[in-house]
């Protein structure tokens, strides 16, 4: 084989998987746009807040997808659904407004598609950050404390400090990145009925 | 030793090499230290400080072990080797050390910024875009000097090897320069940065680790058993095969919606046609070895090459077994394709890179290995120890899926069904650990010349000449 044929046949094959896959990916998906939900007349997938926005950043930087994925699969009747993880299987359209895209390719844990359905109250959320055994004394999951600040209670309690005490005189107040983590995670709801994926 | 007789390169080659050896001990540490909080999780609550969290030692470790330890190592023994494809001795040796020092600032960069601030969250670069410039820079330099290895007439000297060379030496950079582009240099939709994610992904498993590793397969395994490939139509042919295929190969780790599903279905095609291309790989790997068991069982270089060789083959059948449709939607999102990984990067890969060090350093460093025994528990501890941690992943990936398919089983109770076989791979790691620490020992025992060399194992015998390898400069 020639020297020209190899670098024609290796450039050629690059980018083809290239081309194929990122250019015609864009093409097919990228220009996917939301749409009007017209119970509520509120365009889906909803735009993450701000607040959202840097919550993902913590979700990836504290390593959550090392265990949970981001994807419910379905038909209707397959497992994840069956476990409540969604009300439908996710489509690429559920991605459009998250940066960055995160899949996840792990589940020693449940997976967090539709999490803000399932756990909606921010207190559960930051006790399970905190401590995920104090909700569940079997929970593998690893505790976040640097996420809060433990300060003396005194007479005075903080408005945003946790229920629980880890000790009884000292509260929790969640930092700005724990506030940011529940807020992403209340943002991963997917109970909304697309074209190519209605509810059950 | 005289420095003036050494060859260009030669320093640089050390450094990636002693990068990669120290790399690999600090990351199969990590990935021991984060399976064992898994399997006691309150090994999680001794420090609790992010950078010893679960979320962020699994990362760093893959970081290490993938651009560290395979990365450095499979550079650092190309610089040796490809001068000798070709007779074309490097020129700016400098230029190679500056680049070998510049890579293993990016990873000491890159494991830093994972272990403090934590992963990006994309899969196949946890790293920073900054890492990956300085990644990419390095590469440029130590890649422009190992295009050498492709020089002069390709009717002289082998071809497999410096077509695997081609591939992987495109792949890195166009591969990560525009994964970099698309994630994190525009504003594509979530929906595409997923395909990006996965497509770096392809091309950083198959379109750049294997092929590196298959240049040292394809080069070494002839010149260390004097037999020349039997077909070289069947090894173009595979050699195609990978740079056609290996792209699509990340798609197939999606199951269902995120990304387009006729990408999943050629994930799927690619991922099946890949174990043909293993078993043509296969065929003249068994050529090549078939009734040199005496020799395979003397020579340490050749037998870890050999195993490697073959884990080739089992790591992409392997592959082709869980991209099978119905195993497939099981299998996904389990331990079982870190089992791929593992016999990817430890047995293969790793494997492949040890022998090649073995072969190798001497002619670079006028050196020898010592007749130790370390030599051997070097082997059969990290083999064993990766085939258990393959075995016991494979095991409790199957009762994984099984229990995901399964809606009446808890998904709290899942980490009781892996926690007998994370068990096994604790102590595997740990047995894996104890090979490496004892090539440490030896690798630097052996710089220093701290006991006297009787293990000749280079593949030229002279050191300072350089040429182009045939079957008459085979032993030392």
């Amino acid at each position: 084989m020639k020297p020209t044929r190899a670098l024609t046949l290796v450039l050629g094959a690059l980018l083809l998987a290239w081309v194929a896959q990122a250019a015609v990916g864009y093409w097919q998906v990228g220009r996917l746009e939301p749409v009007l939900n017209e119970e509520t007349n509120l365009t889906v997938p909803p735009v993450p807040s701000g607040l959202a926005h840097t919550g993902a950043r913590v979700f990836a930087s504290e390593g959550c997808l090392e265990c949970h994925s981001l994807s419910t699969r379905g038909p209707k009747d397959s497992a994840d659904i069956t476990r409540g993880w969604g009300q439908r299987r996710s489509v690429p359209r559920d991605y459009l407004f998250r940066d960055p895209a995160m899949l996840g390719l792990a589940r020693i844990g449940p997976d967090l598609s539709n999490v803000g359905a399932r756990m909606p109250e921010a207190e559960k959320l930051l006790q399970h950050i905190y401590d995920p055994q104090l909700l569940k004394k079997s929970s593998t999951c690893p505790p976040h404390p640097w996420l809060f600040t433990k300060t003396p209670s005194g007479p005075k309690v903080e408005p945003d400090a946790l229920k629980v005490s880890p000790d009884g005189w000292h509260q929790l107040i969640p930092t700005y990145q724990a506030k940011a983590l529940v807020a992403y995670l209340q943002s991963l709801n997917a109970n909304y009925a697309l074209p190519e994926a209605p509810l059950k | 030793m005289n420095r003036s007789t050494l060859p260009k390169g030669s320093t640089a080659a050390l450094v990636l090499i002693l990068g990669s050896t120290i790399w690999s001990l600090l990351g199969a540490g990590l990935s021991l230290f984060s399976n064992a909080q898994l399997l006691i999780p309150w090994l999680d609550r001794l420090i609790p400080a992010p950078w010893f969290n679960y979320g962020r030692l699994v990362p760093a470790s893959q970081f290490l072990l993938s651009y560290g330890w395979l990365g450095s190592g499979l550079l650092g023994v190309l610089l040796i080797l490809a001068p000798r494809f070709s007779g074309i001795a490097f020129r700016y040796g400098r230029l190679l050390f500056g680049g070998a020092l510049l890579w293993q600032l990016a990873i000491l960069g890159g494991f830093t910024q994972i272990l403090l601030e934590g992963s990006s969250g994309l899969i196949g670069l946890p790293q920073t875009r900054f890492v990956s410039i300085l990644l990419i820079l390095s590469f440029l330099v130590l890649g422009t000097g190992l295009t050498r290895g492709l020089g002069r007439s390709w009717k002289s000297g082998p071809l497999l090897p410096r077509l695997y060379l081609l591939l992987g030496l495109l792949a890195f950079p166009l591969g990560l320069g525009s994964a970099e582009v698309l994630l994190r240099g525009t504003s594509a939709p979530g929906s595409v940065q997923l395909i990006a994610q996965l497509l770096w992904h392809s091309f950083h498993h198959h379109l750049w680790l294997a092929p590196l590793g298959l240049v040292l397969v394809f080069q070494l395994l002839p010149s260390l058993t004097g037999r020349a490939v039997s077909s070289l139509n069947l090894g173009l042919l595979a050699w195609s095969a990978t740079a056609l295929l290996g792209g699509w190969l990340g798609t197939v780790r999606a199951s269902d919606g995120p990304i387009p599903s006729w990408m999943q279905s050629t994930g799927v095609v690619a991922g099946i046609l890949m174990a043909f291309v293993a078993i043509a790989n296969g065929l003249l790997i068994q050529n090549l070895t078939e009734g040199r068991w005496e020799e395979i069982r003397r020579n340490v270089a050749l037998r870890f090459i050999s195993v490697g060789a073959w884990s080739y083959a089992c790591a992409y059948v392997l592959l082709a077994f869980l991209s099978l449709p119905w195993i497939r939607p099981v299998l996904t999102f389990t331990v079982a394709w870190s089992a791929f990984l593992e016999v990817f990067h430890y047995i293969f890969l790793g494997s492949v890179l040890t022998g090649s060090v073995y072969a190798l350093l001497p002619v670079s460093r006028e050196m020898g290995w010592p007749n130790s025994s370390a030599l051997t528990w070097h082997f059969w501890s990290t083999t064993l120890g990766a085939a258990f941690v393959v075995a016991s992943l494979i095991l409790a990936g199957s009762f994984q899926g099984l229990a995901l398919s399964d809606p009446g089983v808890p998904i709290s109770t899942l980490a009781s069904y892996l926690r007998p076989f994370l068990f096994v791979v604790v102590i595997a790691q740990v047995a894996w650990l104890v090979g490496q620490v004892a090539f440490t020992a030896v690798l630097f025992a052996s710089l220093l010349r701290l006991f006297p060399a009787a293990a000749p194992m280079a593949v030229f015998r002279n050191p300072t000449v350089v040429r182009p390898v045939s079957v008459g400069h085979l032993h030392g």
